[in-house]
């Protein structure tokens, strides 16, 4: 991998994602949205969960509310960064394939894209931080603040991959909204997995283990190193399953 | 005399369906050949065959030059502008920008005044007209100076005065001892070429 190859494909990469008006529109308006909504529907009574990832069975009584907005800053995150994650590997997949012919290779154009998401994660892990803090002060910020990295991680890694794999935008965006849904959007909130009859496929979405720390450390002073490093792994699984998928629908005959 | 590339005895399948059978041709130095065929003959096929994009099912492909494909769709970054794509394609090619005649800078600057879109450097390409987006298609296939030239329709929606400075631009490149093989689903003038060859239903003859 040549690291000057790989610098000038970020800078690109960078740009384009500037000037996408729908990544700028979306980065503005969904996290504004999301906790606008939690906002207007949550109240101040307390309620009940248990932490999954907590070996001892401990339950922590907690404002809805403030339940509601490190899980709404979750869904936010992973949203986000999958849809926009989406868009690096998706759009002008042929004018890649173009520069691999002309001399790049897959790894260092997705190392690229790899380094934009990157940067992306950290972006709108602050951003979605900064906007918890208006309305809440969790435990420990900085955690719950990793929490958020880690599952922009995961989730742009799986958008890497869906944009690698379909060469179509909708049923890209359908598997991202689909997925982010159903699991960062709905299965992760403790309030619903805490009385689920079955948490083994809770338990294996990609948003567990990133929820999992940033709830943790939102609301207790437990451990967070085994749901971070199961997010590290989760994320790595993805990432190289994208890479793996880009290399093949970028091949050419050398 | 060496070829520049030689195709012998290329198949290429997609499922059931034979695109190309058994075509065999050669260009040399300084030579140009042209494959003609109507839509979906396979000639996109056979140019994607014979630069890397495709691989053939069954025979080989033997290329012994640097080569410069220009393909038939705007294959560009239309959310950049046309000097963020001449910088993109010129690190693709491993261009340094450096300075004076050397660098890719100057190679850009040449080819915008030589297609005439010198005003347009700063402009994204989703901004730009169907003909000025394929002089930036075609220039990027030229940044490099490369000695194989592979152009699929190059010249689609060319204004005529463009289309005749693509000729002259292409003569001097012959003369210079590059080699061509382009594609057009018809030549307007034959006589430009060293040979023509006309692909009909996956098969290649002279024509």
């Amino acid at each position: 991998m040549r690291l000057r190859y790989i610098a000038a494909a970020w800078r690109m990469s960078v740009r384009e994602l500037l000037r996408s008006r729908i990544a700028v529109i979306l980065f503005l308006i969904i996290p504004t949205l999301f906790y606008a909504v939690i906002l207007l529907t949550t109240t101040h009574k307390e309620i009940v969960f248990r932490l999954a990832s907590v070996s001892e069975e401990m339950f922590i009584r907690v404002s809805q509310r403030q339940e509601a907005l490190v899980f709404i800053g979750l869904a936010a995150v992973g949203l986000l960064t999958s849809f926009l994650a989406l868009n690096l590997t998706q759009k002008h997949a042929d004018a890649n394939r173009r520069l691999i012919l002309c001399g790049y290779t897959a790894s260092e154009l997705l190392s690229s894209k790899f380094l934009t998401l990157a940067g992306l994660i950290v972006g709108i892990g602050v951003y979605i931080s900064i906007l918890l803090l208006l309305f809440f002060e969790p435990r420990r910020l900085p955690l719950v603040f990793l929490g958020f990295m880690l599952a922009g991680f995961v989730y742009g890694c799986y958008g890497l991959m869906i944009g690698a794999i379909f060469r179509r935008e909708l049923e890209g965006i359908l598997l991202i909204v689909l997925l982010a849904n159903i699991d960062i959007g709905w299965l992760q909130n403790p309030i619903y997995y805490a009385d689920a009859q079955n948490t083994f496929i809770i338990r294996h979405l990609p948003a567990y283990f990133p929820s999992q720390v940033s709830m943790t450390a939102a609301f207790s002073g437990h451990s967070i190193l085994a749901p971070l490093g199961g997010s590290l792994v989760y994320g790595g699984l993805l990432l190289l399953a994208a890479g793996l998928v880009f290399g093949w629908k970028m091949r050419i005959r050398k | 005399m060496v070829k520049v590339v030689e195709a012998r005895n290329v198949a290429k399948s997609f499922g059931r369906r034979r695109v190309l059978k058994d075509v065999s041709f050669s260009v040399g130095p300084g030579e140009m050949a042209g494959i003609v065929g109507e839509n979906g003959s396979g000639k996109s096929t056979l140019l994607k065959t014979i630069v890397g994009l495709l691989s053939p099912s069954a025979g080989e492909v033997i290329v012994r030059e640097k080569i410069g494909y220009c393909p038939q769709e705007m294959l560009v970054f239309d959310t950049l502008t046309v000097n963020e794509n001449f910088a993109y394609f010129a690190a693709a090619y491993g261009l340094r920008s450096g300075p004076g005649e050397n660098g890719w800078r100057a190679r850009e600057r040449f080819l915008l005044s030589r297609f005439g879109f010198s005003s347009y450097r700063d402009v994204p390409v989703s901004n730009l007209s169907g003909g000025t987006k394929q002089k930036l298609n075609l220039s990027l296939a030229v940044l490099h100076k490369p000695g194989l030239l592979v152009l699929d329709e190059p010249y689609s929606g060319f204004d005529w005065e463009t289309y005749l400075h693509f000729w002259d631009y292409a003569a001097e490149l012959k003369a210079a001892g590059r080699s061509f093989l382009v594609v057009s689903h018809f030549l307007h003038d034959r006589s430009k070429f060293d040979a023509v060859y006309e692909l009909r239903e996956g098969v290649l003859r002279c024509a």
